[in-house]
């Protein structure tokens, strides 16, 4: 296990800059999660870790090594592919083995090591069949059974998941994580499902357009994320964003005109924003409640339903405020018809506040 | 009432109304398979059980011809060549084309400039090719001597010489060849996901590791077809001879099809002939089935 560091890693293709001047630091032992909508970059950076891809600027250190010109076998990391990525014509065995295979290994070692990793991913009756013979779990299954075979010292897994049924995702988003409990290896994964970057991740760093947005604990940037990107992307449903200008500033108090709600009187704010400045304001979906309840002062906005989700424990209501698509999670049992109109309130300590550049104004 | 009439007609019937069109698309290509293929293989069958010759009655022998022939020291030099030929020609032109394709698959510069130069051999006319290659081959104006001798190497009788026609004849076909097999290598290699590949280079894998145990592997099903079809064709080896050698010098390259060409229309028994040509369509015919059967059996 060790430590992975990237110093100003930047990569372009052409005129393209796909990955434009990333530096972060993975801790050993770390679960790391790369999220981003697609075309961010992050199996770009992914692959540069791996040495698949030369990097055009910057540096990579794992532990106290300098890998950034070490062709791929040789960085002692070991990727799980999105697509498996494992060779069909070779027995479960085989395909486990090949690394170690490379390596030159005795073969005496190679059994023992092979059905050591089988048997932490519970392949060890199938190491006879060929990768057709196995459902699309135990696909996966292998190719982490190749993965931790070698004992490498970062494991790389690109979207691993996301060939998977809902039910097995969930199943083997749980063992993923108990797997890294049981390791303690550092993990790089990267998805575009920020529920899996939610609950299996230590740290989630958020990508866009080649750039990291933010890196923080999942629920650092649930609470507090630094931009209107962050907070859009983590979250479900999104986070409810609405325009509004700043009305007056009284002391610590800003009060805001928002579109088709009204005025909103937010305190603690830091002081940077003026008079008549463009903002938006975000509310989370969940922190909106039909029921005034909870501490002042509340915020209390009207909408009309137009369509209600019941999925059980909650009931999602979507409507529209001045052409802006806004949602509230209520309880599972909550009485909600479409078209009939109701208040829903929030507290007003729960808004988060974005200035014109879309970057989160912080508070006191 | 429609219901119960449709559902009383026999289900053999009603296939054939449903699909009457469909035989009717079939039936010319049918109809000329028939008068083109079928009919002269079973009337070669019919013809090798007798003596039919333009110089007497034709009459019923039975086994005869296959005894004869199974006793022929003539015909078992020519299955002889027919087989060096075959395994001169096939194995050689393989590997080359697997080696041309691998390196066209790479992107390295002018390589469509390559793969065209290397399968132009393929559109050339055959005979074309052959009086061209009888010319390099030539003894005292031919190219190929003239490199020799130019570089201080005694010229070779290349196509008079015994111990060197055949292997004159398998340079050519492997010329003329190996572009084939390259096309249908590149196919294969650009079927194989590039994932592979990383995760090879991931596990440590260098470049003869990824190429014995990724690539060669995952070309099986292409090397087999392959194999298949090289064998079918070569056993089949005429024309180059028939321009070049016409079996000579010595009988040293004369195949079977060459031979059963001879033995036909040069010494009109059409009996044997017949029987020689049932022998070769036989020996073809298992190598097809084996291919089939290995072919079927790697993709389920």
């Amino acid at each position: 296990m060790a430590r992975l560091e990237l110093s100003n890693v930047s990569k372009s293709y052409g005129a393209f800059d796909a990955i434009t001047d990333v530096s972060l630091a993975i801790e050993d032992g770390e679960f790391a999660v790369f999220v981003g909508p697609s075309g961010c970059g992050k199996s770009t950076l992914l692959r540069l870790i791996a040495g698949l891809d030369p990097i055009s600027d910057g540096a990579i250190r794992i532990g106290p090594d300098d890998v950034t010109r070490r062709p791929a076998g040789t960085r002692s990391v070991a990727m799980v592919f999105q697509s498996y990525a494992l060779y069909p014509h070779m027995s479960v065995y085989d395909n486990i083995a090949f690394p170690l295979q490379m390596e030159r290994r005795s073969k005496g070692d190679i059994r023992q090591q092979v059905e050591k990793a089988a048997g932490t991913v519970q392949l060890s009756t199938r190491l006879k069949d060929k990768p057709s013979k196995l459902s699309g779990g135990q696909r996966q299954r292998v190719a982490i059974a190749r993965a931790i075979v070698r004992k490498p010292k970062i494991f790389l897994m690109d979207e691993p998941l996301s060939n998977l049924d809902a039910a097995l995702r969930i199943e083997m988003r749980t063992e993923l994580t108990q797997l890294h409990k049981e390791l303690g290896a550092t993990m790089v994964y990267v998805t575009h499902d920020q529920l899996e970057a939610m609950t299996m991740a230590d740290r989630i760093v958020v990508l866009n357009g080649g750039r990291v947005e933010q890196v923080g604990r999942p629920m650092d940037l649930y609470h507090k994320p630094v931009n209107r990107f962050v907070a859009g992307f983590i979250g479900s449903p999104p986070m409810n964003m609405l325009r509004g200008k700043v009305k007056a500033i009284e002391s610590e108090y800003y009060s805001f005109e928002a579109a088709g709600i009204g005025t909103i009187v937010i305190d603690g704010l830091a002081k940077r924003l003026k008079i008549g400045e463009e903002v938006v304001l975000g509310i989370r979906p969940e922190f909106l409640a039909p029921h005034p309840a909870g501490s002042e002062p509340l915020v209390k906005i009207g909408v009309v339903p137009r369509s209600v989700e019941r999925l059980g424990a909650q009931t999602i209501v979507h409507s529209v405020i001045e052409g802006q698509n806004f949602t509230c999670v209520f309880a599972g049992d909550q009485v909600v018809e479409p078209g009939r109109a109701l208040n829903v309130y929030c507290d007003a300590a729960n808004i988060h506040v974005f200035d014109a550049a879309g970057i989160t104004v912080s508070r006191n | 009432m429609a219901l119960q009439n449709s559902t009383s007609r026999p289900v053999k019937t009603v296939r054939f109304h449903q699909n009457w069109s469909a035989y009717a698309f079939l039936a010319p290509a049918l109809v000329i398979l028939f008068l083109s293929l079928l009919l002269p293989a079973v009337a070669t069958l019919l013809m090798s059980f007798t003596d039919v010759s333009f110089l007497k009655p034709t009459s019923f022998i039975g086994f005869d011809n296959y005894i004869k022939l199974f006793n022929d020291t003539r015909f078992q030099q020519a299955v002889g060549n027919t087989i060096h030929y075959t395994i001169g020609v096939t194995f050689p032109t393989m590997l080359l084309g697997l080696l041309a394709a691998v390196a066209l698959n790479q992107k390295v510069p002018g390589r469509m400039a390559f793969r065209t130069i290397f399968y132009l051999p393929v559109l050339t006319s055959l005979i074309a090719a052959a009086v061209v290659w009888a010319y390099v081959y030539e003894p005292y104006a031919g190219p190929l001597n003239g490199v020799l001798t130019r570089v201080g190497l005694p010229p070779q009788p290349w196509l008079q010489n015994p111990s060197l026609a055949m292997n004159a004849l398998i340079i050519m076909a492997i010329w003329r060849d190996f572009g084939t097999a390259m096309i249908i290598y590149l196919a294969g290699l650009q079927d194989i996901p590039n994932d592979l590949y990383e995760a090879a280079r991931l596990d440590g894998a260098k470049g003869k590791d990824i190429f014995l145990r990724i690539t060669v592997p995952m070309l099986s099903s292409v090397t087999f077809y392959l194999l298949i079809i090289l064998i079918v064709q070569t056993f089949q080896v005429f024309g180059a001879i028939y321009v070049m050698t016409q079996g000579g010098p010595l009988g040293s390259t004369e195949t079977v099809v060459y031979q059963m060409y001879q033995t036909a229309f040069g010494y009109t028994e059409f009996g044997y002939g017949a029987a020689m040509s049932t022998i070769l369509f036989l020996t073809i015919l298992v190598f097809s089935i084996i291919g089939t059967r290995i072919m079927r059996r790697k993709d389920a």
